[in-house]
């Protein structure tokens, strides 16, 4: 093992630990010493990060890096399910910039409009019409935390071992990451023709995979208005709240 | 001049010109509204300290004024941090949608500085403009349903999940409305859109008429424009989800409502009615020198004003709809009529040239021909059937006995 991954290790750990602490277990103790360990942990990540060769687009990398994991903590680890979305949507938003600067605009803004623009508002709206009077105390508590912080972070340790194994610098089979070319930017985050790229793709090789996704769409659609249906025999608007 | 320095300095132009923009429109619409209502309007404020009136030209600097020396009173009940979050990110997302938005077209290279052509929008080379667009409008909701949630008020809560189903709603027609104009123009990005019409020399407004209609009142229920402004109606929600905010919050609202409405107003344009382009006029080249880059700005600053102004007289020429109206001719006019619309575009782009041949016509013109009677036929369908006929009468369908075919 490498200095490398004996960081990333422990990051892993002191992360582990650190959302164990900040999950709501039924009181408020450790959730400052928690959030002390979980940025200690983000910290240790970042200073393994190779940077892409360019202040700007590093900074930008960290900026957005740091919104979308403390965000998506933050949605786990907040007792009031509003907040809890809110927190939701900024971990979208950071991750829509994160692909942005990936080049990939298609999904990027697509992320943003399918999860922040109708998915969420969609929970915010069950939370108000649900808990007008706010939290319910089950919000309030997160079952089984050990195994849950557990799980989250074996997942984002294997991942970071394995990618921060490939991506250390003293292994040989891969340089470190050249910042990209002109060409290479026009042929990605500059390609004027990118959009029509991705729809020639997806509608060409890949219509069946489009059509049975639409298909199993529609199928929930239709599943949905009929639950709806079953509930009473008064018109109301269950076939909006589903689209 | 270096990249960042010409997009900080787009982004200054812009957001100072949208403030102003936002706070004279609030002049005008008053004005407006005291010349259909047949008052005098706001006439007085002009240089301070004189007695120089300038018909009023001065109110929007008092109002400003006003507004920021309010007393920042935060109210007992509401949740701190999202009462202060809702009007930030409604502010903030009716500003970035404007990153995309082209003011003219490009400029061919001369002094001043500039190296290359220059692009009159902030973001010009997003691939996926309108997608943006719809993407941080979306995000605007958020403002609404946070303000009203966190003002832990009745009326703000009523506002903004009466906002949150509309906006919601009127979503769909809004891209159903955009999709004929994507189909026909073949790319999501505003420029080319606008290219394209002052090429053919047919804004799509001729040729897709009803795209337009139902592009018009949805981007109405967008911007909560009157016949369409139920998440705040006054008259019965106090002032919906701002009931709460007082001092530089609640002006935050209210210049996010009018950048909304300045924001449709140029949608229509870019979309439907040409953009920069004006016949033997502007020409239809996409780059040109500055006197013509100008001229275009006008052109397109003139005819998003024509709108603004009709936006503000259909204010006074409806009354607003009752909750089920909105969503009826949401979900039951103007979600078929898209679907109408996208299905006869696609089908034109398709097989247009072959069907207009026999009568010897442009594909334009047997677009515009099939576009208008499809229109026709649409209203004329619609009134027969008259989907939302309970309109005005008892609704039958709520009594617990009726089994209705509904």
């Amino acid at each position: 093992m490498t200095n490398h991954q004996h960081i990333l290790t422990l990051a892993v750990l002191l992360g582990a630990v650190g959302l164990w602490l900040m999950l709501p277990r039924g009181g408020a103790r450790g959730r400052a010493v928690g959030t002390v360990l979980g940025i200690v942990a983000l910290g240790l990540w970042f200073s393994q990060f190779h940077g892409l060769g360019q202040w700007t687009a590093d900074g930008m990398f960290f900026v957005l890096a740091a919104i979308a994991v403390v965000a998506a903590v933050g949605a786990v680890t907040s007792r009031n399910p509003v907040y809890c979305a809110i927190w939701f949507g900024l971990s979208l938003l950071g991750t829509a910039g994160l692909l942005l600067l990936a080049g990939a605009q298609f999904i990027a803004v697509a992320t943003v409009l399918v999860y922040a623009g109708a998915i969420l508002v969609m929970f915010l709206f069950v939370l108000m019409v649900a808990q007008p009077e706010g939290k319910a105390s089950c919000d309030q508590m997160s079952w089984e935390a050990g195994v849950s912080a557990a799980a989250g972070i074996a997942m984002v340790g294997v991942l970071s071992v394995a990618i921060g194994g490939i991506l250390a610098p003293s292994c040989p089979a891969m340089p470190p990451i050249a910042p990209p070319t002109q060409e290479e930017l026009a042929a990605g985050v500059l390609d004027p023709h990118q959009v029509a790229r991705l729809g020639d793709e997806l509608f060409g090789r890949r219509l069946i995979a489009v059509e049975v996704a639409g298909t199993l769409l529609l199928a929930a659609l239709v599943g949905a208005a009929v639950i709806v249906n079953q509930f009473s025999g008064r018109r109301h608007d269950g076939q909006q709240k589903t689209v | 001049m270096p990249p960042v320095l010409e997009s900080l300095l787009k982004i200054a132009v812009l957001v100072g010109g949208l403030m102003t923009a936002a706070a004279y429109l609030v002049l005008v619409e008053r004005w407006i509204a005291a010349w259909v209502q047949d008052r005098l309007g706001p006439n007085r404020v002009g240089v301070p300290l004189t007695k120089i009136r300038l018909f009023g030209l001065g109110q929007p600097v008092a109002d400003g004024v006003k507004f920021l020396t309010k007393g920042e009173f935060t109210p007992g009940q509401v949740d701190k941090i999202l009462y202060f979050v809702a009007p930030v990110a409604i502010f903030v997302a009716a500003m970035a949608a404007f990153a995309v938005v082209p003011l003219g077209s490009v400029v061919l290279p001369a002094s001043w500085g500039f190296d290359g052509p220059v692009r009159l929008a902030v973001a010009p080379g997003l691939d996926v403009g309108m997608l943006y667009i719809f993407a941080v409008g979306s995000v605007a909701v958020y403002g609404v349903v946070l303000g009203g949630w966190a003002s832990n008020n009745k009326y703000s809560f009523f506002g903004a999940v009466r906002s949150s189903a509309q906006l919601i709603s009127y979503e769909l027609p809004l891209g159903l409305g955009i999709l004929g104009v994507i189909l026909a123009t073949g790319s999501l990005r505003l420029d080319n859109i606008i290219v394209e019409q002052a090429r053919s020399g047919t804004w799509n407004v001729f040729v897709q008429p009803l795209g337009f209609v139902v592009f018009c009142v949805a981007a109405f229920a967008e911007a909560g424009r009157l016949p369409f402004d139920l998440p705040e109606a006054e008259q019965e929600l106090v002032g919906g989800y701002h009931t709460e905010y007082l001092g530089v919050k609640l002006m935050l609202f209210m210049v996010s409502e009018f950048l909304h409405m300045i924001l449709a107003a140029f949608l229509i344009v870019i979309l439907f009615l040409g953009g920069w382009h004006f016949w033997g006029l502007t020409g239809s080249a996409e780059a040109v020198s500055w006197p013509v880059a100008l001229l275009r700005v006008v052109v397109l600053l003139a005819k998003v004003m024509g709108v603004i102004l009709f936006f503000m007289l259909a204010r006074w020429s409806w009354p607003r709809f009752r909750y089920d109206q909105l969503m009826e001719v949401a979900w039951k006019v103007m979600i078929p009529w898209g679907l109408i619309n996208v299905v006869v575009v696609a089908t034109w782009m398709e097989y247009g040239v072959q069907l207009a041949r026999p009568w010897n016509l442009s594909a334009a013109q047997g677009m515009a021909i099939v576009g208008w009677g499809v229109l026709l036929l649409c209203w004329l369908a619609t009134t027969i059937i008259d989907p939302t006929a309970s309109g005005n009468r008892p609704r039958r369908d709520l009594s617990v006995n009726d089994n209705c075919s509904e």
